[in-house]
């Protein structure tokens, strides 16, 4: 029996959230035909998002060019570009009524851009209907491509997130056709084109990485600027995917947090269930918070 | 009365197996206490009483396979 199939620590189950938002979020979605990364990703989150009407839109369709090991997105021939899609996700955003909006796509590499310009409208379509919009994008690599990542910082983005996802060594194993420099690269690209934009990424822990590895991929991602991470338990979505290699305990994930800020960043989630878009809202807010406040003191002394 | 249902899960998920009801029928349940330990294959999850009340019946017994928007239990 693989480690999966065993019983979950405790600490390993999730508890469901029972309020009404959780039909009316899907009714929305599926008026505006939008997706999300959320039920494409079989997030275990869903309902405690959806509750709060949270939700990550899934951009440029649910059929990926890539098939990374740990994802439960399909592997499959891409679907054309919806030149509708700026405005179905407004309409969706204006439906929730949220504040703070997540895009993100599949890896879209039969696209001469990688996608970035449809990322930058649905960006700037948000944007112009209100300036208040907090906007988070979560790109692929766009192969490396600096100028897909100028595309997507010069539309105006709050937040760029990238996450290299694993350890440098488990690279071939978890996302082939992908690249750890390569995902390093298009963080710095992007912090080397915006000095305002919070630059964040995200990781798994039970791929099979030790401890000490992943504090080297944090000690990289800090170096290539990143000032938020978000770090959590892999979970197999099914057969065909990587298997769990272990559970890490909720010790292993506080360490992450303490070490994560001694090495400079402005804010690291670490747990279980942390997911790179969970509680991203709050999590900017404190970057935000702490940024106001070193600036102030930075005034006044 | 209060139909306990399982809630929708994500797209493509549909089901779920009871691994464990932390309550028996005839117990009181307070409304958002831990109710019912479900596994999908991706995640183990806690599902808390959606009411206050006495649980009435238990429609699905542990290992049984259920389907989003299924009936498992009753609160009155």
């Amino acid at each position: 029996m693989d480690l999966q199939s065993a019983k979950a620590p405790a600490w390993l189950k999730k508890r469901l959230s029972l309020n009404r938002n959780i039909y009316e979020v899907k009714r929305i979605l599926s008026e505006y035909s939008v997706k999300t990364v959320c039920e494409s990703g079989l997030c275990p989150n869903i309902t405690e998002c959806f509750s709060k009407r949270s939700v990550t839109f899934l951009i440029m369709g649910d059929a990926c060019t890539r098939s990374c090991g740990f994802c439960s997105v399909n592997n499959a021939a891409p679907d054309a570009i919806d030149p509708d899609e700026a405005p179905k996700v407004l309409e969706a955003v204006k439906r929730l009524e949220s504040k703070y909006v997540i895009i993100t796509s599949v890896t879209r590499d039969d696209l001469a851009d990688g996608g970035a310009d449809q990322f930058a409208e649905v960006v700037r379509t948000l944007k112009n209907f209100s300036q208040k919009l907090i906007v988070e994008v979560l790109v692929p690599d766009f192969k490396g491509e600096k100028s897909a990542v100028k595309t997507v910082i010069d539309a105006g983005a709050d937040i760029f997130a990238h996450n290299i996802e694993t350890v440098r060594r488990l690279y071939p194993l978890a996302r082939p056709g992908a690249g750890y420099e390569r995902s390093l690269d298009v963080l710095r690209c992007a912090k080397c084109l915006s000095a305002k934009v919070v630059m964040k990424s995200g990781m798994m822990v039970g791929l099979g990485e030790t401890e000490d590895e992943i504090i080297d991929a944090m000690r990289d991602l800090r170096s290539a600027g990143c000032e938020a991470l978000t770090i959590g338990q892999y979970l197999s979505p099914g057969k065909d995917n990587l298997p769990v290699q272990r559970f890490a305990g909720l010790e292993e994930f506080a360490r992450y947090e303490k070490i994560g800020g001694e090495i400079g960043f402005r804010h690291v989630a670490s747990g279980p269930f942390v997911r790179s878009s969970y509680f991203a809202e709050e999590g900017y807010r404190k970057i935000k918070e702490r940024c106001d406040d070193e600036c102030y003191t930075a005034a006044v002394s | 009365m209060t139909n306990v249902t399982l809630p929708p899960l994500a797209e493509g998920i549909d089901k779920a197996n009871i691994s464990y009801w932390h309550h028996s029928v005839g117990d009181a349940v307070s409304e958002g206490e831990n109710l019912v330990e479900l596994v999908t294959d991706k995640a183990t999850f806690n599902m808390p009483a959606p009411a206050s009340g006495v649980l009435r019946q238990i429609l699905a017994a542990e290992g049984d396979e259920i389907k989003v928007g299924q009936v498992i239990a009753r609160i009155e």
